[in-house]
């Protein structure tokens, strides 16, 4: 009953707010009136009788204002009001009100940029039905220290008799020719078993995936296309089923689109069951167990934990190295883990995001400081306004309420602003994650981003609002004693400073942790590759498996493309190898035996990564010889193995001795090489990275398919592009030549994280130090015009410009030094978490401190110069005249 | 909702004079105004004006209604009323004010 009367007049007194308003007003002049009239009566003269009556009833809006508090939807009424008030308030400062709500834009929309990318990467479940139930079957070698070495057919046959799983997949990555589109195009095709995609939880856009047929022996070759390479070759042509594509010896008929969700575990374009494939469908893959060709992935049964399956995963490892000793030698062990996909997928990224994360949150606490201290200068200004509302019956709580809703309205707008600025920033941040991670797709703005936009303008509107208004109580009291001039307080004086150190003190966090990225980038660009990037072109040649089965054929091709080359205007050298430095391969090792040594029992025999190189390959990419001699031309197959070893492998086997002239076996002494040389070492799976043992051997000795080719050019290298291809495609016509880009633009790639990260991470450090700066700047000026009397008086005292000027920086260098040694405790604290992040230099690096100190320093200078010289410009007179 | 924690002494008090006033008709405020100044003989010296928002706080408990009448000199006048539930309101207060009132009385007797 009481409820729904207070509802009921709280709706009443809602819609129809004049007439309840009216009739509040009626009720009180009908009580004044009387009042007055009883006045009269007893013998006052009206004036007197109305003065005396207001005297008895005692403040007509302050009850009014009372009865308005009781009302029920009363706050709904004050927050309309509020935010019109404080709408109409804030645009009479425009100054005051753009600064903030840039400030809070910049802050918030670093804030939702980055939470967007946390979220689609991190946070977001992976794009596959449960995909938290999808894990990484990978099998080691641990003994040798090897941590995926991959699975065959018929382990993985092993694997999925587990009860722990519902079901197992295969898939590995094929590069293939697609011939019947003009040029001919090297598409990287996955080759999948039949239930790949249904384990995946991935359902068709279009048409269908495969089916169990698709993947029996001598089945119609059928494909399936990834939304991307649908849309970037095809144009999303919905015509595309049952399209046949000419790729090695068969006729393949497109039978379905995948959705755009992440690729996984390649970025592959299109996909063919495992029949199809003819490296997968030859008998010995699936007979010979050691065919780890493959890379399974798993979906946990339900109900099975992840701690189960890995015990029963790893006991079917143990039984098949017990059941098959020949296919797992004792001294390299076997064993088998599984990795969750979310991890997998996420792991490279996560440490960069969260660091980001945690960047942007301390920009975001700079602004809330800057914007409190900015709203605490102006409610200074405006205490009078504030007071005479007091005076007029607002409580006290009105009061603050009326200061947050204008803080909190400041903040949504700097919320919209920073949507914009995020969303701009998009684009940028994509490309960024895809250094990272799979995932970058799957990044954008969608209701969760928005939410937490809001929610963050919100919590920033509320901490940048609420010290100021709370702040306000010990102020009025200043005010009612003061009188005329209002003076800063203590309180608030106090506070301000501490939000300036606290900002001071963020900054120097911030700017650490750029500086020590930027020193880290500094590093890896010094490092010396061991090779010279520059003027050589890289490119792609893989021959065609179907084409080419046997050795002599290719060798002879290759030959020729190679003459070809060689021969063109502008090509100073060129070379064809298995790999090029930084070209993103995996090592490819083999175990290594010197003749005449033994390797000592239980130890494991050491692994070495091998490279398959033609003769000019060490000139075109500058590598020094150390020793001895590179490949020649002689060493054919049927001249003596040769071989030559890196300075690392020198050092680790040979030590002082000089290895040119030994023999070295990888096939357990069944063929012995001899090493004719030694060469420079060379950075190849990172700049950040030290050299591996490496051995390389002479192309035409060990033949291979997949090559890259390589090309030192006396002209800009790019500008070779053209005419590479066209060499190649006279020796055959259907020869595609993939993946062109210079050895520069390689190193430069992989610099590209770490160059990402210091610029994200340099930009929101400068952001933060400008703010702040601003910030001191603003303090400074607001307290010497706080002080112009007592300035003046000190001058018209005999006190020089000097005095002055010292007097206000020392207050700045007060507040500079509580910064700075607050900030540089925090670093020390902090400076752990960038230790992975960093190449090259310690995460205390002494450069690093002194320089971000002197910046700081610097900067903070500037902005406390200029208003100390302003107060160096006070007129005494005028100023004491002032008051 | 705010106001509900303050209800101090003098406001119970407030809120019982204006019941028991109402107890013998309906009234508007500043005639309910008189009658408390009367019966109290001046001694309860409220601001008057602090009699409206306790009016509205007991029309929204329920307590009392209201509605627009016309006064003794021909005037539009809002009229309160009590309700059945301040009716017992006032028995419960009365009752629950006597006790509390004999007890202090005793008090100030033996001490």
């Amino acid at each position: 009953m009481n409820g729904f009367r207070s509802l009921q007049l709280g709706i009443r007194s809602l819609l129809h707010r004049d007439q309840v308003e009216e009739e509040l007003d009626e009720e009180l002049r009908f009580h004044l009136d009387m009042e007055t009239a009883k006045l009269l009566k007893r013998g006052l003269s009206p004036a007197a009788a109305r003065r005396e009556a207001l005297r008895t009833f005692g403040g007509v809006e302050k009850t009014k204002e009372q009865c308005r508090e009781l009302r029920v939807t009363r706050w709904l009424e004050d927050l309309v009001r509020d935010v019109r008030y404080g709408a109409r308030t804030l645009l009479r400062s425009p100054g005051f009100s753009a600064v903030v709500v840039l400030t809070l834009g910049l802050g918030i929309g670093a804030n939702t940029a980055i939470f967007s990318v946390v979220h689609g990467v991190l946070l977001q479940p992976l794009p596959y039905a449960e995909g938290d139930r999808l894990v990484h079957l990978l099998q080691q070698a641990p003994k040798a220290g090897l941590e995926d070495i991959g699975v065959s057919p018929l382990e993985k046959a092993d694997y999925a008799t587990a009860r722990s799983f519902s079901a197992v997949a295969e898939h590995h990555t094929m590069w293939f020719n697609l011939l019947d589109r003009g040029e001919p195009e090297r598409v990287q095709t996955g080759v999948v078993s039949a239930d790949f995609f249904k384990v995946m939880g991935i359902r068709p856009l279009l048409g269908r995936t495969f089916a169990a047929e698709d993947d029996k022996p001598g089945a119609e070759p059928v494909l399936v296309l990834s939304y991307a390479y649908w849309q970037r070759s095809h144009g999303g042509d919905p015509t595309i089923l049952g399209r046949k594509f000419e790729m090695n010896d068969k006729t393949h008929t497109v039978v379905g689109v995948l959705p755009p969700v992440t690729t996984y575990p390649e970025d592959d374009a299109i996909y063919m069951p495992t029949s199809a494939c003819p490296f997968r469908s030859s008998p010995h893959a699936s007979t010979e167990r050691r065919m780890r060709m493959t890379s399974v992935v798993a979906r946990l049964a339900p109900g099975a934990s992840l701690e189960r399956a890995r015990a029963e995963a790893s006991a079917i490892a143990r039984q098949m190295q017990a059941a098959h000793p020949e296919a797992y030698p004792a001294d390299r062990g076997h064993d088998a883990t599984l990795t969750p996909l979310q991890e997998e997928i996420t792991s490279d990224a996560r440490p960069t995001l969260l660091i980001l994360l945690g960047t942007v949150g301390l920009v975001l606490l700079i602004v809330c400081a800057n914007v409190a201290n900015l709203t605490l200068a102006r409610q200074l200004g405006r205490e009078r306004e504030l007071a005479v509302r007091g005076a007029l019956g607002a409580s006290r709580g009105r009061l603050i309420r009326q200061l947050l809703t204008e803080s909190t309205l400041l903040a949504l707008a700097g919320g919209a602003l920073g949507l914009l600025l995020g969303a701009g920033a998009l684009r940028l941040l994509m490309a960024f994650a895809a250094r990272f991670t799979p995932r970058a797709g799957e990044i954008a703005i969608d209701g969760t981003v928005l939410l937490f936009t809001l929610l963050v303008a919100l919590a920033t509107g509320i901490a940048s609002g609420s010290l100021p208004a709370f702040l306000r109580q010990e102020l009025s009291a200043v005010m009612k004693e003061g009188g005329e001039r209002v003076s800063t307080g203590a309180g608030g004086l106090r506070l301000r400073n501490l939000l300036i150190v606290a900002q001071l003190a963020l900054s120097f966090l911030l700017l650490i942790g750029a500086g020590l990225m930027l020193r880290s980038l500094w590093s890896l660009h010094r490092v010396d590759p061991g090779f010279q990037p520059e003027s050589v072109l890289t490119a792609g040649l893989d021959l065609d498996w179907s084409k080419y089965p046997e050795g002599p054929q290719g060798r002879v091709v290759q030959d020729k493309m190679l003459a070809r080359v060689q021969a063109l205007p502008g090509v100073a050298a060129a070379a064809l190898a298995s790999t090029f430095p930084l070209d993103d391969s995996e090592p490819v090792s083999r175990a290594l035996r010197i003749e005449g040594r033994t390797s000592p029992e239980g130890q494991p025999t050491p692994r070495i990564d091998l490279r398959v190189a033609s003769p000019d390959y060490f000139r075109v990419l500058g590598v020094p010889v150390l020793r001895g001699r590179v490949f020649v031309e002689q060493d054919g197959p049927d001249a003596p193995g040769v071989a030559l070893v890196n300075r690392t492998t020198a050092r680790r086997f040979w030590g002082e001795q000089d290895p040119v002239g030994q023999r070295i076996t990888f096939d357990n002494g069944e063929s012995w090489i001899t090493v004719v040389g030694v060469v420079g070492d060379v950075r190849q799976y990172g700049l950040d990275r030290d050299a591996a043992d490496e051995v390389y051997l002479p192309i035409r000795q060990f033949p291979l398919l997949s090559t890259r080719l390589v090309v030192r050019s006396a002209v800009p290298p790019a500008s070779l592009e053209r005419s590479l291809r066209k060499a190649v495609r006279e020796v055959d016509p259907e020869q595609p030549l993939y993946d062109v880009q210079t050895l520069e633009q390689a190193r430069s790639d992989s610099l590209a994280p770490s160059r990402l990260t210091a610029l994200l991470l340099g930009l929101f450090a400068v952001l933060a130090l400008v703010i702040t700066a601003t910030g001191i700047a603003g303090l400074l000026a607001f307290s010497v015009s706080q002080r112009t009397h007592e300035i003046g008086i000190r001058m018209a005292l005999g006190a020089a410009r000097d005095d002055v000027l010292w007097m206000v920086l020392r207050q700045g260098a007060l507040l500079l030094a509580a910064g700075l040694g607050l900030g540089l405790l925090g670093a020390l604290a902090l400076n752990r978490v960038m230790a992975g992040l960093l190449y090259g230099i310690e995460p205390t690096d002494p450069v690093t401190y002194v320089g971000v100190s002197l910046m700081l320093l610097a900067v903070a200078a500037l902005a406390c110069w200029m208003p100390a010289r302003r107060a160096t410009g006070i007129h005494p007179m005028l100023a004491l005249r002032k008051v | 909702m705010t106001t509900q924690g303050k209800s101090d002494l003098l406001q119970g008090t407030l809120d019982l004079l204006i019941l028991k006033t109402l107890a013998t008709g309906p009234n508007h405020g500043w005639g309910i105004a008189q009658r408390i100044q009367q019966i109290s003989q001046d001694v309860l010296q409220v601001n008057q004006g602090s009699l409206y928002p306790a009016l509205q706080r007991l029309e929204q408990q329920g307590r009392i209604a209201s509605e627009w009448g016309t006064s003794e000199n021909n005037r539009k006048a809002k009229f309160y009323r009590l309700t059945s539930a301040g009716e017992r309101q006032l028995d419960a207060e009365t009752e629950s004010w006597e006790r509390i009132s004999a007890a202090v009385a005793r008090i100030l007797r033996t001490a």
